[in-house]
């Protein structure tokens, strides 16, 4: 009997293969975008979310007061008409008419201002609350459908502070627990609705071709799960996926000469920034309340030492390594695809192991007992530091043994070694309890939630991961936080970026591309020219038509 | 790849009915399987505590994420109370007063969830954990099951002919590609023959396609069986090479005692030989494999899992590992432990029923 069944799973499976192969299109079935991507939403609350999956879901199902255009600008979307009091703290926006929720109810300013209190009054939603809406006094609607939002004080960057607070139905949201509602319905108002979701399945979307900005032209998207990379390649190859958000940088080549299949790079959506971090904290500056340690090497807190190791990091050779190429040397935190913001004048150290020489010989780090490594000034220590990266990172450790190389022809010599990114967290900040680590940040479209890292308020607060304190540079930060001309704050920030590298905070080796591809025989319209590449924006999903 | 099986057998000669000792054995062994139960679940408390990191920061690398969000989660969690009587924390170890009220220990609101029958909520995706297991279990079942049946029906098959044409050509092939399955690198593996299956047009990830659910129940059935085909395969070759080592050394040692030979001379036939009076002796080896296979597959699975996106439970525990998500580790592992537990003491139960001169002890 055992064998009965056995024999009769393996007809059933090979009986499907062969049903299979006879599935085909018929003229006219949806238009079905399918996306390959490596991950999936953490949650579809929007409040709770952390990673930026769900917030790729948020901006197709939701609209909010602006959108993030892929030029890094920002256009209005919910509003007709956005206007500011005298003192900058009042802002008026008028809501258009006629907007509708998916189950067909109206949108009105009410559900808006009932929303931005939901943020605001939630302090366990990490960023919704915690970052967004810091400066958020009270929020009212009126009967002229205007949304009137007060502030704490003028802020220069109101736009980046809504860009990302998802209009929420109140008729929904207001009967429910905000902590524990799992919003599986997903009533929004954007151009896509939720169809169907699968958690670290598949998220199905269908298009709102009501929507009164941007009605889809295609019928359905699809973003599947590939926790493979290698699997979501082979999927665009053979056809199961239109399009991959992300690849393997040893997929690049092959993909680049696959029949329809067209490859795009450039600067990724969501910019983030890879840093070599020195702790240079002062001992007068340790944070011992908060659990500093502050063990680092001393040499690290003279500028002459990390400069010479500026000198003799070939950033492009880690770029051609570690990314294959696709990438740009890096200057400071803030990446080159913050466009406007990033201070495109900074000239970087030039790779030159015998100026680096020179530097450390003149400051007097000099190889004392021959044995290859130099040594501290006074002769108490020699130049070995400990380098420690987070061992979830897949680029990481080709970088330390690049670097090993690099430094040690300086004299400097390294201890590597993989931390639980947990742990190195712990040993992180505040603690300084390190000397150089890898590692890296995300970024908002506004610049000042990184310049805020090198500030010294972020010292004991766990921010700061150098422990740079630089007093001219805190009151520049304070400046360009209520700096309401958007030029005056820009060359503020610019100036700010000079400062810190001039410091050499950090070595910035490098802002990392993006690398996409679709399928050129399934839709055209793709958006390909902005500053930003994402392909699976808004942008591009609401102009791609299917192939004729 | 698993501990070596090795059970004590008890060949009983004491004077006591058989069906006392027998039904007290089992109690022993049911009182032991709950002993060891109780067990796990505390270390799976404490086990976790002694990892490093801050479950409540756990992937969330932002400067957008500010320490007030962080104190607000880890009160919302619940981190922010002592782990238990006199120690705040156990890594880094913070001693704290040893006089709070044991009720507002994490340790207590983690029995407490667990007598009620609840597992708490996962921090991660803030869903109910017994939710995020229950889907992913049955996932799972789905293919170690399958995968279980074809390579324990084609390693006996492979092992039997092995061993009665024991030295010859078919002997030494079935060995020798047995050694190296088992020895294969199941990623590599799994990613070798996700190539080769994606060049056929064999879908490479996840358990269905996306959008399926409005179809007719068939059709969908068909898809799951075409997404099943390369995890499975996979699986199969992993495992087949075992089952074939073990049923042929076994059947091997069998065939060569007296009482096969006095079979042999009564003139029986090879069917009958292996059917009436080896396979049953033969069995009790790969029994035990089997059934220690199948409590430990459900976690061992994390490889194929994570190559062909299958969403199962070892693709869950990954996660939860990733982003320190405590309640959904403390929920799979207990899972894991109690099919372990039961695996073994059913083995126990079958071996006295495949030999019955055996009891347990």
């Amino acid at each position: 009997m055992k064998f009965m069944y056995s024999r009769i799973v393996l007809l059933l499976l090979i009986g499907s293969v062969l049903l299979s192969a006879c599935g085909g299109g018929g003229a006219n079935q949806p238009a079905v975008v399918r996306i390959g991507w490596a991950g999936s939403p953490d949650t579809l609350n929007p409040g709770n979310a952390i990673l930026s999956t769900s917030y790729t879901i948020y901006e197709l199902v939701y609209d909010s007061m602006y959108e993030l255009q892929l030029d890094g600008s920002y256009a209005l979307s919910l509003a007709d008409t956005a206007s500011v009091s005298e003192d900058g703290t009042v802002w008026t926006f008028k809501i258009r008419d006629g907007l509708k929720w998916h189950d067909g109810q109206p949108l009105t300013a009410e559900d808006i201002a009932w929303t931005y209190n939901l943020y605001k009054d939630t302090p366990e939603y990490p960023y919704l609350n915690g970052y967004y809406t810091t400066y958020f006094d009270t929020i009212t609607s009126t009967e002229a459908n205007e949304v009137v939002l007060t502030l704490t004080e003028a802020i220069p960057n109101i736009e980046s502070q809504l860009v990302f607070l998802y209009i929420l139905p109140k008729h929904i949201w207001e009967g429910v627990d905000k902590l524990e509602y799992e919003n599986l319905d997903m009533i929004g108002s954007g151009p896509f609705k939720l169809a169907e979701y699968a958690q670290n399945e598949f998220v199905r979307l269908t298009a709102n071709k009501e929507h009164f900005l941007t009605p889809p032209k295609v019928d359905e998207v699809i973003y599947q799960t590939f926790e493979n990379q290698d699997a979501l390649v082979q999927a665009i190859r053979s056809g199961q996926v239109d399009m991959i958000t992300e690849m393997p940088g040893t997929a690049m080549e092959s993909l680049k000469n696959e029949e329809n299949v067209k490859l795009v790079t450039g600067a990724p959506y969501s910019p983030g920034v890879t840093d070599i971090i020195f702790n240079q904290i002062a001992p007068e500056n340790c944070p011992t309340a908060e659990g500093g340690l502050c063990t680092g090497h001393p040499a690290l807190q003279d500028r002459t030492v990390r400069l010479a190791m500026a000198h003799a990091t070939d950033k492009q050779q880690l770029i051609d390594v570690i990314l294959l190429g696709l990438g740009t040397p890096g200057l400071t935190l803030i990446p080159d695809g913050l466009g406007s913001w990033f201070n495109n004048t900074l000239k970087d150290y030039e790779f030159n192991p015998d100026e680096a020489n020179r530097l450390l010989d003149e400051a007097g780090y000099l190889d004392a007992d021959g044995d290859g490594t130099r040594d501290m000034p006074d002769g108490s220590r020699p130049l070995t530091f400990r380098l420690n990266w987070p061992s979830d990172s897949i680029d990481a450790p080709r970088m330390a043994e690049l670097l090993g190389e690099m430094w040690l022809k300086i004299g400097i010599s390294l201890e590597p070694g993989a931390v639980d990114p947990d742990a190195l967290t712990a040993q992180c900040c505040p603690a300084f309890d390190f000397d150089i680590m890898l590692w890296g940040w995300a970024s908002d479209p506004d610049p000042s939630a990184l310049l805020y890292v090198y500030t010294s308020d972020a010292i004991p607060y766990g921010s700061s991961e150098t422990g740079y304190s630089n007093p001219a540079y805190d009151e520049m930060y304070a400046n360009q936080q209520v700096e309401l001309n958007a030029e005056a704050r820009r060359k503020i920030v610019w100036d700010m970026q000079k400062l810190v590298h001039d410091d050499v905070v950090y070595i910035i080796p490098y802002y990392a591309g993006a690398a996409q591809a679709y399928r050129t025989d399934r839709f055209s319209g793709w958006i390909t020219d902005q500053v930003k590449l994402e392909l699976g924006d808004v942008s591009s999903l609401v102009v791609i038509e299917p192939v004729k | 790849m698993h501990p070596p099986a090795s059970r004590r057998v008890h060949v009983y000669l004491r004077s006591e009915s058989p069906e006392l000792m027998r039904t007290r054995a089992i109690l022993q062994k049911a009182a032991w399987a709950v002993f060891t139960v109780v067990f796990v679940i505390l270390l799976n408390f404490f086990l976790f505590r002694v990892l490093p990191g801050d479950p409540a920061r756990a992937g969330m690398r932002d400067p957008r994420l500010r320490k007030e969000a962080v104190e607000a989660l880890q009160a919302r969690f619940g981190l922010d109370q002592p782990v238990i009587n006199c120690f705040e924390s156990l890594n880094p170890v913070k001693l704290g007063r040893c006089d709070v009220n044991p009720f507002e220990t994490q340790f207590f609101r983690y029995m407490q969830n667990l007598l009620r029958g609840e597992l708490g909520i996962s921090y991660h995706t803030n869903r109910p954990v017994i939710d995020i297991l229950g889907e992913r279990l049955w996932n799972t079942v789905l293919l170690i099951g399958a995968g279980q049946v074809l390579s324990i029906v084609l390693g006996m098959l492979l092992g039997v002919l092995a061993a009665w044409r024991a030295r010859s050509a078919l002997d030494f092939t079935a060995v020798g590609a047995s050694l190296v399955a088992w020895s294969l690198p199941t990623f590599w593996l799994g990613i070798l023959l996700l190539f080769w299956g994606s060049s056929l047009g064999l879908p490479v990830a996840g358990k269905a396609t996306p959008g399926m659910s409005s179809m007719p129940l068939l059709a969908q059935w068909t898809d799951i069986g075409r997404h099943m085909l390369l995890p499975t395969l996979t699986y199969t070759i992993i495992y087949m090479g075992e089952y074939t080592l073990i049923m042929r050394s076994s059947l091997l040692e069998v065939l060569s005692e007296d009482y096969i030979l006095t079979a042999r001379a009564k003139g029986l036939n090879a069917v009958q030989i292996l059917r009436d009076h080896a396979m049953k002796n033969a069995m009790l080896p790969l029994v035990t494999v089997i059934a220690i296979n199948l409590g430990f597959t459900v976690a061992g699975v994390i490889q194929i899992e994570s190559v062909f996106s299958w969403p199962g439970l070892g693709n869950a525990i990954y996660e939860a590992v990733v982003r320190r998500d405590y309640p959904v580790l403390q929920g799979a592992f207990l899972l894991i432990a109690v099919t372990v537990i039961l695996a073994n003491f059913l083995a126990d139960l079958t071996y006295s029923l495949l030999d019955p001169r055996v009891t347990v002890e």
